[in-house]
């Protein structure tokens, strides 16, 4: 099954992206508030694809996207940054730190469903080999 | 921007999440203010208001909020020239953010309401010229610079954590862990840490003094050790700090949370009633039969029925915990408004709050704002003098109101206390008797005070001034606090200050009452209104003036025969019922033939304008289908002081005796 976990310390924010994912990326949904809980629901359970937002209390989601990378299971998950916009440094940082696409907020849901669409297709679980 | 999203779907999410952020934003605002020229002090403020404003920022570019999102826009733009100290913090930058951050409320708000959004472009270039324009594209914004909040002193320890599933399934993980510690310490580092293995732990260096505490975090997995003693100042450049902990610390993740509409709680509560209904009717059913069942079957009866009523009271009371929320909601908001008020009335004022942690229902809650609010800008507006009038007088020149909230059995009493001038008694004489009011002989103080400053256009205020309204003012309070079952009492000393006193029900919804009979009629009183349950005898009731009064307690009671006030036909006993409510000056006894009992009822509210009757709060069920009105005890009393009733009263007494 593919499951999505979508990182953003707004509740709105990841109702939003689930809402706009649903219709063209049937998945599972998990969520986490806050980078630490990222790295937790990565650690304890399967996750097909990140939608991770950058500026988070306790720990930046560059450092999350970081900490992904380092871990050999991780290095391929498909990482969608999602941050509000303004800060064009941060998709250079996001850049180098290994995101797979990097999307501003406000965000249009139909482009954010195309982006995940198309970075689920092809992976494993999209094609129902894992 | 074109949305295939449906907006209104969110909306509500939206208002809440701006309602935390803004309210996480005022908490900043003030110690901000205070902290204002002590650079190190100010900084987990700056930290936390840049977050608040980036986040607001981003939710309301989705809602397509455009104000909102230029006006956080803006806001974080100079937030983030201070954070990354490119700008020293000035009142005026203070005064620009409290500002905006007002503003930032009333634009949510008027969208809220779909009313017209007030304009921001005077805020905006306002904020907009704090900032030097060249710098702001320019400054990179660097990653992993989550703020280290400043060393507490105290010993250092490391604190582990490896999730797993099982420990997720038992709600045990990093977020509870993380503001478990942040409870009983402060958090220094926090670092995700790959064993050889490939899994993960969580590392927290933490400073505590509260060892017992942190070391309590082993019964949920966690390991804690020892590694050294916080040396002071071992963090560069962190100053002494004593500028509140960051917000999270304070407030857990939503996360933890669900949100749910007040309404969906009604329906449930709505539920819970039908069911205590349902339950009453039982009982009648129950007493009926019970000549006609065996003993040892109806022990077992009796025994469900006991435990059925257990279960029942928890379910309502669960249920009464949840609509629940702190009065801090209220009190929070005050600071901000005091700091505008004292300078616009060119006063100086400490406000010191207490028991924020006093809750109340949610229903409660929005409707005591305004009045709380009132009393406060009352304090400052005609309570506390100005600094030279209080020098004159030999006090400190910086004026106190008190703000403080306590729990006293299912009642929430909250006080707003000033240390001013004391309300001019004689003045408020002088006026009511130029307004026609009817003025009793003799110094007016309590109850007789009150009902004088809150009679509707009445104001001691010879120019109309902006803040403390316009003689409606205190009017409106009394009624908004009697409308909520809740009393309001004066006390004020010249020279001393005044201290208004709100008492209210912790909630509205289903309550203990004492069931009464009057002729045919039966009635249900709130138990929370009654001080007292007398029986008296007819013979010792004393006629004084046209009042009726009884012997009581050394004093005369003052009588009211619910009876004549509802002009029902009683029925002569020699035994009556008095049931005592009110306060000081204001207490009544209210005769009734019967009371009959105690019974949980639950209150509906009577909605029709055209249904409701002074004197009565609401209507209930009490299991045999017969809708039974409640009393109002305060109305009551308040009723029968005026004239015309008081004819009434005697009236019925001479005709019947």
């Amino acid at each position: 099954m593919t499951r999505i976990l979508v990182v953003d310390d707004s509740a709105t924010i990841r109702k939003m992206v689930r809402a706009s994912l649903q219709e063209l990326c049937p998945a599972e949904f998990a969520e986490a508030a806050s980078g630490l809980e990222a790295i937790e629901q990565l650690a304890i359970s399967k996750v097909s694809l990140l939608v991770l937002d950058l500026n988070m209390p306790d720990m930046h989601g560059i450092d999350v996207l970081r900490f992904v990378r380092q871990q050999p299971s991780l290095q391929r998950l498909p990482v969608v940054v999602l941050t509000t916009r303004g800060d064009d440094s941060s998709r250079i940082a996001a850049q180098q730190a290994g995101a797979t696409a990097y999307l501003t907020k406000p965000f249009i849901p139909g482009k954010l469903a195309e982006t995940v669409r198309g970075l689920l297709v092809g992976t494993p679980d999209a094609m129902g080999l894992r | 921007v074109t949305t295939d999203l449906e907006l209104d779907g969110f909306l509500d999410d939206y208002f809440a999440e701006c309602d935390e952020h803004l309210s996480d934003a005022r908490r900043h605002l003030l110690s901000l203010e205070a902290a204002l020229g002590s650079p190190g002090a100010e900084r987990s403020a700056v930290d936390g208001l840049f977050r608040i404003f980036h986040s607001i920022k981003g939710i309301s570019g989705m809602v397509e909020l455009r104000e909102a999102e230029q006006l956080a826009h803006e806001m974080e733009s100079y937030l983030r020239a201070l954070r990354q100290r490119e700008l020293l913090l000035t009142a005026e930058g203070v005064d620009a953010l409290i500002d905006g951050a007002q503003r930032l409320e009333q634009v949510v708000a008027a969208r809220s309401r779909e009313a017209a959004i007030p304009p921001i472009a005077d805020l905006q270039s306002r904020l907009a010229a704090l900032v030097p324009a060249a710098r702001v594209a320019a400054t990179a914004m660097t990653s992993g610079n989550a703020p280290v909040p400043p060393p507490a002193s105290g010993l250092t320890f490391r604190v582990g954590f490896r999730p797993s599933r099982e420990r997720a399934d038992q709600s045990i993980g990093v977020d509870l862990i993380r503001r478990r510690i942040a409870e009983h310490g402060t958090i220094l580092e926090t670092i995700p840490h790959v064993g050889d293995d490939g899994s993960i732990e969580f590392v927290f260096v933490v400073t505590t003094t509260d060892v017992v505490g942190l070391e309590s975090l082993r019964a949920l997995h966690a390991t804690v050790d020892r590694i050294g003693e916080a040396p002071a100042g071992a963090v560069v450049g962190s100053p002494p700090n004593d500028a509140p902990a960051p917000a999270q610390a304070e407030r857990a993740p939503s996360s933890q949370y669900v949100r749910v509409e007040l309404e969906r709680l009604d329906q449930l509560m709505h539920g819970v009633g039908d069911l205590v209904i349902s339950r009453a009717r039982l009982s009648d059913s129950l007493a009926r039969a019970e000549a006609r069942v065996p003993a040892s079957e109806w022990r077992a009866i009796q025994e469900n029925a006991a435990t059925i009523d257990r279960q029942l009271r928890t379910l309502r009371e669960g249920i009464m915990r949840v609509r629940l929320v702190p009065i801090g909601e209220v009190f929070n908001r005050m600071p901000l408004v005091v700091r505008d008020l004292a300078r616009s009335f060119g006063r100086r004022v400490d406000l010191q709050l207490e028991g924020q942690g006093t809750e109340i229902d949610k229903y409660l809650i929005e409707r005591m704002m305004d009045p709380v609010l009132h009393l406060v800008r009352n304090a400052i507006a005609h309570g506390i003098e100005t600094p030279e009038v209080r020098i004159a007088a030999g006090k400190t020149p910086q004026g106190t109101i008190q703000l403080s909230a306590a729990t006293v059995g299912d009642r929430v009493t909250i006080e707003i206390a000033d240390d001013g001038a004391g309300i001019d008694v004689e003045r408020v004489l002088q006026t009511a008797r130029a307004a026609g009011l009817p003025v009793s002989p003799g110094p007016p103080a309590g109850a007789t005070l009150l009902a004088l400053i809150c009679a509707p256009g009445l104001s001691t205020r010879t120019e109309s001034d902006r803040a403390a309204g316009r003689g409606v003012g205190m009017a409106v309070v009394k009624t908004a606090v009697e409308q909520l079952s809740g009393s309001l009492s004066v006390d004020t000393v010249p020279g001393q200050g005044t201290r208004f006193t709100i008492q209210l029900p912790i909630t509205l919804a289903i309550t203990d009452a004492l069931i009464t009979r009057v002729g045919t009629q039966t009635f249900a009183i709130p138990q929370g209104a009654v001080r007292e349950v007398l029986e008296v005898d007819p013979a010792l009731i004393r006629t004084v003036e046209q009042h009726e009064i009884v012997p009581h307690r050394q004093a005369a009671l003052p009588l009211l025969r619910v009876a004549r006030l509802f002009g029902i036909a009683a029925v002569p006993r020699d035994r009556l019922h008095v049931f005592v409510a009110g306060q000081d000056s204001a207490t009544v006894g209210f005769a009734v033939d019967r009371i009959i009992g105690q019974r949980e009822i639950v209150v509906r509210p009577i909605v029709d304008p055209l249904a409701r009757v002074e004197g009565v709060s609401g209507a209930t069920d009490l299991g045999d289908g017969r809708v039974v009105l409640i009393l109002d005890p305060v109305a009551l009393g308040r009723m029968a002081r005026r004239p015309g009733i008081q004819a009434r009263t005697s009236a019925g007494h001479s005709n019947e005796t």
